[in-house]
């Protein structure tokens, strides 16, 4: 008999185990990223491969709270009443989609916004202009 | 390059609202039109290739059987928004390449059977589980290119005012009626800045084209042709950090493809179907598609040059604003839009001396890309 190579068997990846962008880490509750180790990109939400590299060698880590509002809208169609949602460039380039909340500041596009948690999470105007990467 | 591929025949039903048409029901007449119109057989298709995205398993054999169009390979294609042009796109291929002569394109959706609202997304996507809807996608388009540009929310209702001006000529067309400036801004908001005469409507519609070879055009040759000048289709990249939601690189890089094909410009078209599903898609489309530099798209729309005596009419049939989007059937739509103005068979919207013509659409809202997809096709009165 002579000798012969078993083809490995791909494995499905459970990515509907984990589907929420919020999480406890020890700088507190922070949007959920994942860094790939082989080539450094970091992506919004829980990964197990690199959208960059294809590597699998992933890892979960905390995103900034805070970033620039890139743009906005206030939807009015649907079941929630007026909802403003947004872009939002964190400050270590990684973007994603929140909801904002409204101050006594107009939103417009560029402005800082920081990461809220209450029942759910949510972008606001910045009290402060401070980055945090 | 491969051999030269015709449009010899177009069909389609207005598009409106037919509750109690299924997708065989809205595609059998446009479908028996197309294939009267061009003079063939059954016999003489080779393919069929449907454009449908929510039409469930089987949409084109289901609709085939009824003419007994049957044995030749039939193809579903779903690309969203895209899907119709993506089969035309597909059909073109095989044409070029020499493995088929005729080909027939059927373009089909039915959106009645959502019963109103915005389009269903994939629950798998990221952004739609976080409530993302198309309206609110270009919404924020709209909101960053009028805080970049000169661009006033009077522009967006421009748009509107024009799809509404050509839609009345357009038999074809869901809105029929004119509208004003004052009318578009004041409607109902559905995503701010943009109201509900910048959206397009939901509804059903169907379309056909068949497509030839040149040696089979020959073979029918007493009908009327337009060469297919360049197909392209692309796909979008993912950018998992900042995207300029002004500048959809994949209709950019499509164009760019789509030119180079065809060997003409921007300057040299009579015509544009483009993919205005929001009134501010076509303000950045016609700088994507190299009409106007980045930021002053709305110098043409202010200056009459994208209407009826302009440059380059844009959107001709009132585009997906006032004839309606229902989305696998949109990309053929805008193909036989095409192939009436370059065979001057467009009646009240003629274009006079048409020639080469563009149609333009994009599709799918996804997490991390422009677009899904986009085709581009360019054509040439035969």
């Amino acid at each position: 008999m002579t000798a012969t190579i078993e083809a490995p068997a791909s494995q499905p990846i459970a990515d509907m185990e984990t589907d929420s962008l919020i999480g406890n880490f020890p700088e507190g509750q922070r949007l959920v990223g994942s860094q790939c180790n082989a080539c450094g990109c970091t992506m919004i939400g829980s990964r197990v491969v690199c959208s960059s590299c294809i590597s699998r060698d992933v890892s979960r880590v905390a995103l900034p709270s805070t970033g620039v509002l890139y743009s906005f809208t206030r939807i009015h169609v649907g079941a929630e009443g007026i909802r403003p949602l947004g872009y939002v460039d964190l400050d270590n380039g990684v973007r994603t989609l929140a909801d904002i909340h409204e101050g006594d500041i107009p939103l417009r596009p560029d402005m800082r916004v920081e990461l809220d948690v209450k029942d759910d999470w949510f972008f606001a105007p910045a009290a402060s202009d401070k980055r945090e990467v | 390059m491969g051999d030269n591929v015709f449009v010899i025949s177009a069909a389609m039903i207005p598009f409106g609202k037919y509750r109690t048409s299924s997708y065989v029901g809205l595609a059998v007449s446009p479908l028996i039109d197309a294939i009267r119109n061009a003079g063939i057989e059954k016999s003489d298709v080779d393919a069929v290739y449907v454009g449908h995205s929510y039409g469930g398993m089987m949409t084109g054999q289901r609709i085939c059987k009824e003419i007994g169009l049957g044995t030749v390979p039939t193809v579903n294609v779903d690309n969203a928004c895209s899907s119709g042009a993506t089969a035309v796109h597909e059909a073109w291929q095989a044409i070029s390449q020499g493995l088929i002569d005729v080909a027939v394109v059927i373009g089909v959706e039915k959106l009645t059977q959502f019963g109103g609202g915005t389009l269903p997304l994939s629950p798998e996507d990221r952004e739609v589980k976080q409530g993302i809807i198309m309206p609110a996608v270009y919404a924020m388009r709209a909101t960053r290119y009028l805080h970049d540009t000169e661009a006033t929310p009077e522009d967006l209702a421009l748009v509107s005012v024009k799809a509404r001006k050509h839609g009345a000529l357009n038999p074809f067309a869901q809105f029929r009626k004119e509208i004003t400036v004052e009318e578009v801004l004041n409607a109902r908001p559905i995503a701010d800045p943009l109201t509900l005469p910048m959206c397009c409507p939901t509804g059903d519609g169907a379309a056909v084209v068949i497509l030839a070879s040149e040696r089979a055009r020959k073979r029918f040759e007493s009908k009327p042709a337009i060469r297919v000048a360049a197909s392209v289709l692309h796909s979008g990249h993912v950018a998992e950090g900042f995207r300029d939601m002004t500048k959809p690189e994949i209709t950019y890089d499509s164009a760019r493809d789509a030119y180079a094909l065809a060997g003409i410009g921007p300057k040299d078209l009579d015509m544009i179907e483009l993919h205005d599903a929001f009134s501010i898609a076509e303000l950045i489309y016609y700088e994507a598609l190299g009409l106007a530099e980045p930021g002053h798209a709305v110098d043409l729309l202010r200056d009459g040059k994208t209407t009826f005596g302009g440059d380059v009419v844009v959107n001709p049939s009132g585009g997906l604003l006032a004839k309606g989007h229902p989305v696998g059937a949109s990309g053929v739509a805008q193909i036989a839009e095409a192939f009436w103005q370059l065979t001057d068979q467009a009646g009240a919207r003629q274009i006079d001396d048409a020639r080469w013509a563009m149609t333009h659409v994009t599709g799918g809202g996804t997490a991390g890309l422009d677009h899904g997809a986009c085709t581009i096709h360019i054509f040439e009165a035969a």
